[in-house]
């Protein structure tokens, strides 16, 4: 079994219900989030548009911060999610320095690194990950990529000239997947970020070493 | 296509999203580098001089040692300090996980302290024959020991900038660079002017091929990757990071190169020991620039 998550950027409307029930299971600490939905606006007035891209963990096949990280605390699990193991983890931040998607960081509290785990908890009880019951539109779709019957499974098929990934050269092989995404939303180079882009103005900042 | 090209043909702008992480390696990771570099690099100095120089290398073992031990004391002081969960440092070595050169160099990084510990007492006890065996030992681990935060660099997959080849030449580089201002600095009266003149040798060639990589890596580095064009950036023109850069380059390379050539032709020790300090303080710079640019990129 290889889980993956397929989000369709046609469907996704920017209304931040997954970002919010991710929070919720997860006990997301204030100023981190393990999924966000990013907004960019292209074109010129009157000729524009905006883009929805929710941004979470890859859950890459050859995933770069398992790789890096000294104790094993991100290991992979059998059904193919990279989870992390807190109470291991020394945080170093070499997978947050590793990461290319951005996806880790360090949580204020527990001053360890913290990503989204496909919900490995719910997942364990048969239950599907926060964020893809919360969808309205159902614009995330998780399975297991290894079953061809699965409902991601049909819908990479349906829209092969059409799925992506983020990054390809990197060479992380991620097991998450778009359908609809195009540079702009891919790409976090293609888009200029000005002041007062962010969620929330007054970010509590990490303070340096063992704080806790 | 440069990154600003990229920009302009999109003109696509981020309206809502979560802030920057900022900066994650902080300087205490630029210490962390600088401090592995002396303390390595008088090691690989004194293996030199004992060879090229030996009155003078012999009267040297114990400062050396001493010089080393400290430093590297720093480079693992600081390491720990980064790290925030620092009481849990022991998962290293009672929880490895061998792909990751965080473990390789604590583990060669423990094992070169304790030979350091041992080449101290050794000299105290002016056991000089052992010494000068283990001293072998101690040079050949320190160039894993200095390599391998290339390893980590290199590891880091986000970081378009940190590529093995240049950083491990690098990492060599600024060892003989700051190994060899640091004996000229500790040499004192014990050094003799032709020891000191090998060492300003080596420390200006040092720098002359750190240098020429630095610029290889400004000029050439952006025509290979659109983040590595993206990174560079930071670094020209009016980015955060151009003053900082270009006054860690003169300070470390292009200052101490003159010195040097003015050292040998007026005979002056004076200006090679002010050769010596610029390097050794440039070097912080340099190591800490290199180090920030490629965390002010936006990842997702």
């Amino acid at each position: 079994m290889q889980l993956g998550f397929l989000v369709d950027l046609h469907l996704c409307m920017g209304c931040k219900g997954c970002e919010i029930a991710c929070k919720v299971e997860n006990e997301v600490p204030l100023s981190t989030w393990r999924l966000r939905v990013k907004y960019v606006d292209v074109g010129t007035f009157p000729e524009t548009k905006r883009t929805f891209t929710p941004l979470r963990c890859n859950h890459c096949e050859n995933a770069p911060c398992e790789r890096i990280c000294p104790v094993s605390a991100l290991h992979y699990l059998d059904n193919g999610i990279v989870n992390i193991d807190k109470e291991r983890c020394i945080g170093c931040a070499g997978c947050v320095m590793a990461c290319p998607y951005g996806a880790i960081y360090i949580d204020p509290i527990t001053q360890t690194a913290d990503k989204c785990t496909y919900c490995a908890h719910r997942i364990a009880s048969s239950m599907m990950p926060a964020c893809v019951v919360a969808c309205p539109v159902e614009a995330n779709i998780f399975g297991d990529l290894d079953d061809a019957a699965s409902n991601i499974s049909k819908y990479i098929q349906r829209n092969q000239s059409n799925v992506q990934v983020r990054k390809p050269e990197k060479g992380t092989n991620p097991h998450h997947y778009y359908v609809g995404g195009g540079n702009v939303s891919l790409n976090p180079l293609a888009s200029q970020r000005n002041e007062g882009h962010n969620l929330f103005g007054k970010i509590t900042t990490l303070p340096v070493g063992g704080h806790h | 296509m440069a990154a600003h090209e990229i920009l302009a043909a999109t003109q696509a702008v981020v309206t809502l999203d979560v802030a920057l992480p900022g900066t994650v390696w902080p300087w205490l990771v630029t210490v962390n580098m600088w401090a592995k570099s002396i303390g390595t690099g008088v090691i690989f100095m004194l293996f030199l001089l004992l060879r090229t120089h030996p009155e003078s290398g012999k009267q040297l073992r114990f400062l050396t040692a001493a010089t080393a031990f400290v430093f590297i004391n720093i480079f693992l002081l600081f390491t720990l300090a980064d790290l925030h969960q620092p009481f849990r440092m022991w998962h290293i070595f009672f929880h490895p996980h061998w792909s990751s050169a965080i473990t390789w160099g604590s583990f060669m990084a423990s094992a070169f302290l304790g030979l350091l510990t041992l080449l101290v007492f050794l000299s105290y006890t002016k056991k000089d024959e052992t010494y000068d065996k283990i001293l072998l030992w101690t040079t050949i681990l320190a160039i894993p020991v200095t390599l391998y935060t290339a390893a980590l660099l290199s590891q880091c997959t986000a970081r378009e900038l940190w590529q093995m080849p240049a950083e491990s030449a690098q990492m060599i580089l600024a060892a003989t660079l700051s190994g060899s201002a640091a004996m000229i600095l500790l040499g004192g009266n014990k050094l003799s002017y032709e020891a000191k003149k090998s060492m300003g040798v080596i420390l200006g060639l040092s720098a002359l091929m750190a240098f020429i990589i630095y610029m290889s890596e400004y000029v050439f580095g952006p025509m290979k990757a659109e983040e590595i064009a993206a990174t560079i950036e930071y670094i020209k023109g009016d980015g955060p990071y151009a003053v900082m850069f270009w006054i860690g380059q003169w300070m470390t390379y292009i200052l101490p190169m003159l010195l040097i050539v003015l050292s040998r032709a007026s005979k002056s020790e004076s200006i090679l020991k002010l050769a010596a300090i610029l390097a050794l303080v440039g070097l912080f710079i340099v190591k800490h620039v290199w180090l920030m640019i490629p965390q002010l990129l936006p990842m997702s």
